[in-house]
């Protein structure tokens, strides 16, 4: 039988982060309703959804209530200062776009009646505690996007 | 409605495989039709299919059919990939079970397979963070490891549990997979080699958290009352109970109380007529050791908060209370997360026959349970099975 000659092809070497691998939300409003929780944060203020029928507090924020399927929603400020209810230190098993991070802490943070999940900067794992005061932190992506963050409060 | 049993099992060895997804499929279902009399691959009508996130850990979506085509099985009833994280080879189980009890289906096959082991852990772990809410938790990190590290610091806070009494969650479960030849962790661990294992997440060290496993495995689901056709050694399916709550970190019912997993019990005993007490064999879903012990809680073994205690005691040991998870559970065996729940539910399959290592025997063993719980165990899932018609 003959054989045939292998031939090598190209493949670019490197492929940057796709588009959808990104756990930042898409923040603008051509891609959500809830733009104006990033517009908020990105005027200082972390904020949610409470709906004006049921008066529950929903979080994440959201466009209809689960609990009455209203749209009567409003927008209110949770303040800046939270509560750790409990927190663990990312080391190993980062994903993508975190890696560069470990080691970090996040954890729950109780504010405004919500227990909401979000790292915890400026503080080892070894120097925090379960009830420990922090303050509200905003940062933001070079493409501009925003998220929040908790930061161990200097003033405790 | 018809009642239901399991007639055949088969399984891929678990482990960090050389084999592919569809090599690992193909393993699990030439053992599974090995494993019955007077049944080809032609003769199936449902198969669903198990998979949790084959589109990341193997960049392959729409697997139900290539599964059919790899088995030579050509479904004319139904056919579906079932979803639900790390129950989503229960969820695969309940459809089949429900094909053939409404009579839509006479012989359906559930079949799970997940390849996790993956070169760069980043990519893997990324895969495994979109689990949980990704927008709001994921990008938090909040992937397994860490819920269950911070639901594992409240337990210790609120109750009083110990890192020396979750290790023994992992002694326990590395004892008995060391007897089981398809476990993908086959070595004995101490206290002190759980507590001196690498930090993943605090408090949980590496010997707390199950590992990233290759694996397949498959069952076959037959009306009761034909089952001795297809096998001597049937296994019925008598009940079951399933609920979830909320879903992201902020509506989940507690941190330390499962609530959906009391009520997915009490739904599973109310269903199969019995009590927790009946219970000979519980194969629940040890992801890491906390969870085990915050399930001797919600499946009524012991009280809230003292799950700990329950097995400094020796409680869940074969020959105590319970036998909890004598395959060596998820810890041991490996969490395939498509496959996982068909493993241990061909786990009860292989007690109620006698067919494993005399060391993990549960000799005696009429009623045996599969639970699996997903995502930020806002979600659990019960199988009743039973060696006998009921």
């Amino acid at each position: 039988m003959s054989k045939v000659k292998v031939e090598k092809i190209k493949r670019p070497e490197k492929i940057g982060l796709p588009f959808m691998l990104d756990f930042y939300p898409l923040q603008d409003e051509k891609y959500t309703r809830i733009s104006q929780f990033f517009k908020n944060l990105k005027d200082g203020h972390l904020t949610t959804t409470k709906c004006e029928k049921c008066k529950e507090v929903l979080w994440p924020p959201r466009i209809i209530c689960p609990h009455c399927h209203t749209e009567d929603l409003k927008w209110i400020d949770l303040g800046t200062e939270g509560e750790v209810h409990a927190f663990t230190e990312i080391t190993l098993g980062a994903p993508l776009g975190f890696v560069e991070d470990t080691p970090f802490c996040t954890g729950i943070v109780q504010i405004g009646g919500l227990l909401i999940s979000a790292r915890i900067d400026d503080v080892r794992y070894e120097d925090l505690k379960i009830g420990d005061k922090v303050r509200l932190k905003i940062v933001e992506l070079p493409d501009q996007r925003v998220f929040f963050r908790f930061s161990k409060s200097k003033n405790e | 409605m018809n009642q239901v049993a399991i007639v055949a099992g088969g399984e891929a060895k678990a482990g960090r495989r050389a084999a592919s997804w569809r090599e690992l499929v193909q393993e699990a279902g030439k053992a599974l039709f090995e494993d019955v009399n007077n049944l080809a691959p032609k003769d199936v009508d449902s198969l669903f299919v198990g998979a949790a996130q084959p589109e990341r850990f193997a960049f392959q979506s729409y697997v139900a059919p290539l599964v059919a085509e790899h088995l030579g099985i050509i479904p004319r009833k139904v056919i579906a990939r079932t979803e639900l994280a790390c129950v989503s080879g229960q969820a695969a189980i309940r459809y089949a079970w429900n094909c053939v009890a409404s009579g839509m289906s006479d012989i359906a096959v559930a079949i799970g397979v997940e390849k996790m082991y993956q070169p760069d852990m980043a990519e893997a772990q990324t895969t495994m963070t979109c689990v949980l809410d990704r927008e709001w938790d994921g990008i938090n990190c909040f992937s397994a490891p860490p819920i269950f590290a911070v639901t594992a610091q409240r337990h210790m806070y609120e109750f009083g549990t110990t890192q020396e009494q979750m290790a023994l969650v992992s002694v326990k479960n590395h004892h008995y997979s060391s007897l089981n030849p398809i476990a993908h962790l086959r070595k004995e661990v101490t206290i002190e080699d759980v507590l001196k294992s690498p930090v993943v997440a605090p408090p949980l060290h590496l010997f707390d958290c199950c590992p990233m496993t290759d694996g397949s495995a498959g069952i076959i689901l037959v009306r009761a009352e034909e089952a001795k056709k297809y096998t001597d050694t049937p296994m019925h399916l008598i009940g079951s109970g399933q609920c979830a709550i909320g879903n992201a970190v902020n509506n989940l019912a507690s941190l330390t109380d499962w609530v959906p997993l009391r009520r997915a019990a009490e739904e599973a005993w109310r269903t199969a007529k019995i009590s927790k007490d009946d219970v000979d064999i519980a194969e629940v879903h040890d992801c890491f050791t906390i969870s085990e012990i915050m399930e001797y809680e919600g499946l009524g073994f012991c009280e809230k908060g003292r799950g700990g205690k329950f097995i400094e005691d020796g409680e869940p040991y074969i020959g105590g209370k319970v036998a909890v998870n004598p395959s060596g559970g998820i810890m041991g065996c490996g969490h395939p997360l498509g496959a996982t729940s068909i493993y241990h539910t061909f786990e009860l399959l292989k007690q109620f026959r006698g067919d494993v290592d005399q060391g993990r025997y549960v000799k005696g063993a009429e009623i045996g349970i599969q639970h699996s719980l997903s995502g930020a165990a806002n979600q659990h899932s019960i199988l009743v099975c039973s060696r006998e018609p009921r």
